[in-house]
């Protein structure tokens, strides 16, 4: 089996056929959208679109899955803080003087007497998390649809250093050799009688933080023999060399570039001009 | 030729009186070597682990001393080129390297940019970078899988990608670092013809180290033997390998042919030079048939073990998440006390077939079976307890700062006693010849040593079982004899020991039974003198039986009576004036 699952998706769609700049520009594009909008509405339908974007393109229902049950508790963190503690901040988005009790605590509880729990910060919360969802999801939909390949030839064509853009693709492609390594090393752990399964949280993260000093160690030992392997095949960093693929922006990839500039000063003009994406508005 | 590789007007390599040494390390790792290796010439190199062999491949392109620094003396030129002041990344459009590990030197995401790689660093114009791809592919048999993830192709393929991804670049010299020790029988011979076809079609200059001594006699044209940094023997296959005992004294292996020659000379006589080639030896079998003794005593009768089953395999399958096949309908049992062997091609099944015994993975249909208890049903730290399993890269299952320490690990989770902690592992580490080293940190042992702290950690749980997935992999002849004497004292201790392994060679003088997986299908299992003299159906599997089960059996065609030996001390014993008692 073939350990680069965080990389590519396994189908060939639109998506995968886009020139890496055009996705990048997407990506920018949404993601700044994300920032722009605070209406829950409009943010919530954004990672929608993002989830189904992703769905489509390729990207497994697993992955998503396990980063959104990863990100869970911060969600909530996110939606109780907003919801008791956002108080300033929304009433001035709101124009309201008092915002609409939801939930109030018994004024006699020690420390959270009183405390009230508002629709509209729940509602802020939301569109934060939101948010959060989009650029989370805008990454696998830009990176996992585009050949490590093809993003130095789209970062070269950026104008990007080569340097960079080899530093950058080769971090994606060991990422996920690192996972495995760790699952290995956890693995060996386990066939020398620790019951991982009979742990309780903290201790089980303990046992994981020590996989980090053979994780190093590996670590180190496989960049060294990396960076020799890269200079016998004559690897210097210098931007002074030639690509095997060529990139076209095709008709494609001009017509999104065009649409996403557009959507982009779409969202701005709606924004500014009829508060389209302010929170309280839709 | 001349339009494929670019011609030096010298000798591609010329080394003189060269002498390096490692930054902070005491002694040097190649002393006074001058060498000389011609155009169009494919020199050997061989020696035990330390020798210097990789430190001199990684001196032939500049990365020894460029990279690492250190102390260096001498003089080395390739096509020319000075290789200490050329910069490293233009020596390497005369010098193709391709190292040990298929799985490091591939950085690429397909197979043609793999090639491309070195092209494109080259600055070489589009079109003949194309060109040169479908050239290299050609060459290496690859042709037609240009779009194919490096990943998804096998062991050998993936190696002989990397020996494409050096030959595109077309340089004077082509430097192999033990291309083949990670491959099984399959990878070996598929690297091996195309490292022929360059050196003896193309006319490519190869430098190559390997520990398989019968292929090296087979294509190189001279072997240089490398002592602890030293140039010790230059010479033509039969020059060096029939020196049989400056071999042993070096703890290398001569062919398994020219061994049995030589021990066959102590009582009968033998032409010299002595045959390092099967072709060379089969004229001369008429001779020696000639000479045995008019019987020689039955070989030891296969070792029964009539207690029940430790391990059963009942119809065993397994599918993979990505739909891969990898065991279909496997059925064995396993008693206690038995040293088997597990051998067939990479991808076979083998290491899959051994992680279901611990759980480690699960029954897609079919039972595994400990004692009469599903595997699956218990925890791998309980089943850790009965089985131990030493891993192939020693590294992945060392997690401590001491050696003391990891060997204590397993004894911790298990809850035993303090006292009889430190026991259990001063007697493992004492076991191991590692008490002195307990304070070292296991990281900092060379790689035998390593492999052994990984044992003793295992020792210290007292398992029934003990599983090797490939221990000889990556080592030299006197680290994988030392490693399988520590199987066989273990299976004298009453221990049930399982190999995996495609070194049969080796194996020979150790198991009592052979099992061979192909495709993830039993393929054979039966006793190891019977298995290995089942050449058809090993050849299904990609393997060979070792050279001294070929000249028994030719042998014994000649004398018209059955031969079955095994091991080239078993063959020569039938010599013997004692009547070949063995």
């Amino acid at each position: 089996m073939k350990p680069l699952a965080l990389q590519t998706v396994a189908r060939d769609s639109y998506f995968t056929r886009l020139d890496f700049r055009t996705k990048l520009l997407l990506a920018f594009v949404v993601s700044w959208v994300a920032f722009l909008w605070e209406s829950t509405l409009l943010v919530g339908g954004l990672a929608g679109a993002m989830l189904l974007l992703c769905l489509l393109a390729g990207v497994r229902w697993a992955y998503v899955r396990s980063t959104l049950s990863l990100l869970l508790p911060f969600f909530g963190i996110v939606l109780l803080t907003h919801g008791f503690f956002n108080v300033t901040q929304v009433e001035r988005l709101t124009g309201q003087h008092a915002l609409t009790p939801w939930f109030t605590f018994p004024a006699d509880w020690w420390g959270v007497g009183g405390a009230m729990l508002s629709r509209e910060g729940v509602s802020y919360g939301l569109s934060v998390v939101f948010r959060t969802l989009t650029l989370l999801l805008v990454l696998p939909l830009l990176v996992f649809t585009t050949d490590v390949d093809d993003m130095i030839v789209g970062l070269g064509r950026l104008g990007i250093p080569y340097k960079f853009a080899f530093i950058f693709s080769a971090t994606l492609r060991f990422v996920p050799l690192l996972f495995e390594e760790a699952q290995t090393i956890i693995e060996a752990q386990r066939l020398r009688g620790l019951a991982v399964e009979h742990m309780r949280t903290l201790r089980r993260w303990r046992v994981y933080a020590r996989v980090a000093v053979p994780l190093i160690l590996g670590s180190l030992v496989k960049s060294q023999q990396l960076e020799i392997v890269l200079q016998a095949k004559a690897f210097s960093g210098s931007s002074q060399r030639t690509y095997l693929h060529e990139t076209h922006l095709r008709r494609d990839d001009k017509v999104l570039l065009c649409l996403a500039a557009l959507m982009g000063l779409a969202a701005l003009v709606a924004y500014y001009g009829w508060g389209i994406g302010s929170f309280g508005h839709p | 030729m001349g339009d494929v590789l670019s011609e030096p007007s010298t000798a591609p390599v010329q080394l003189a009186q060269v002498s390096y040494r490692y930054p902070s390390a005491r002694g040097f790792a190649l002393r006074d070597i001058s060498l000389t290796v011609r155009r169009g010439e494919f020199l050997g190199i061989i020696g035990p682990t330390g020798a210097g062999k990789t430190t001199l491949c990684l001196a032939l392109n500049g990365i020894v001393p460029q990279f690492y620094g250190g102390k260096f003396y001498g003089r080395i030129t390739v096509a020319g080129l000075d290789t200490l002041s050329v910069p490293v990344n233009t020596l390497a459009r005369y010098v193709g390297t391709v190292f040990e590990d298929p799985e490091t030197q591939l950085v690429t995401t397909s197979v043609e940019n793999e090639v491309a790689f070195a092209l494109e660093n080259l600055s070489v114009p589009r079109a003949e970078m194309r060109s040169r791809i479908s050239w290299a592919l050609q060459v290496v048999r690859l042709a037609g899988y240009e779009k194919r993830h490096p990943y998804d192709l096998s062991a050998g393929q993936k190696q002989r990608l990397a020996i494409a991804a050096a030959l595109a670049v077309r340089p004077a010299l082509l430097v192999l670092d033990e291309p083949t020790s990670q491959l099984d029988p399959m990878g070996v011979r598929e690297v091996f013809a195309v490292v022929r076809r360059l050196n003896r079609e193309l006319g490519m200059t190869l430098v190559m180290v390997s520990h398989a001594a019968e292929a090296m006699a087979e294509y190189a044209d001279r072997v240089a033997v490398l002592d602890a940094g030293r140039l010790v023997a230059l010479g033509t296959p039969r020059q060096v390998y029939a020196q049989v005992g400056m071999l042993q004294g070096l703890a290398l292996r001569p062919p398994q042919v020219t061994r049995t020659f030589h021990l066959i000379g102590q009582w009968r006589e033998v032409r010299t030079p002595l045959p390092v080639r099967m072709a060379e030896a089969r004229p001369r079998l008429p001779h020696l048939a000639a000479q045995l003794p008019p019987s020689c005593p039955p070989p030891p009768p296969p070792a029964e073990h009539q207690s029940p089953p430790q391990l059963s395999v009942r119809h065993l399958s397994h599918t993979f998440g990505d739909g891969t096949q990898a065991l279909r309908d496997v059925s064995l049992e396993i008693r206690a006390g038995e040293y088997v062997l597990i051998a067939g091609q990479n991808g076979g099944g083998k290491t899959t077939l051994v992680k279901h015994f611990l759980n480690l993975l699960q029954p897609t249909a079919g039972q595994v079976l400990l004692d009469g208890v599903e595997t699956r049903t218990l925890p791998i730290s309980t089943l850790a307890r009965r089985i131990g399993y030493v891993a192939q890269n020693p590294d992945q299952q060392i997690f401590s700062t001491t050696v003391q320490d990891e060997v204590a690990f397993a004894l911790r989770n298990l809850g035993v006693p303090p006292d009889e902690r430190r026991a259990r592992v001063r007697g493992s580490l004492t076991a191991m010849r590692l008490w002195e080293r307990r304070d070292a940190h296991p990281l900092a042992l060379p790689r035998g040593d390593r492999t052994r702290v990984v044992i003793a950690a295992v020792l210290a749980m007292r398992p029934d079982i003990i599983v090797f997935d490939e221990p000889t992999t990556g080592q030299d002849f006197r680290g994988a004899r030392a490693i399988l004497e520590i199987t066989h004292q273990l299976h004298r201790q009453g221990k049930t020991v399982i190999v995996i392994t495609h070194h049969l060679y080796l194996m020979a003088a150790y198991a009592e039974r052979m099992i061979v997986l192909r495709d993830g299908q039993l393929l054979l299992d039966a006793p190891l003198r019977a298995a290995l003299r089942e050449e058809q159906t090993l050849a299904q599997a990609y393997l060979a039986p070792p050279q001294a089960v070929q000249l028994a059996r030719a042998l014994g065609q000649l004398g018209a009576r059955p031969m079955p030996w095994i091991t080239p001390e078993e063959v020569a014993a039938c010599f013997a004036p004692d009547g070949g008692r063995v």
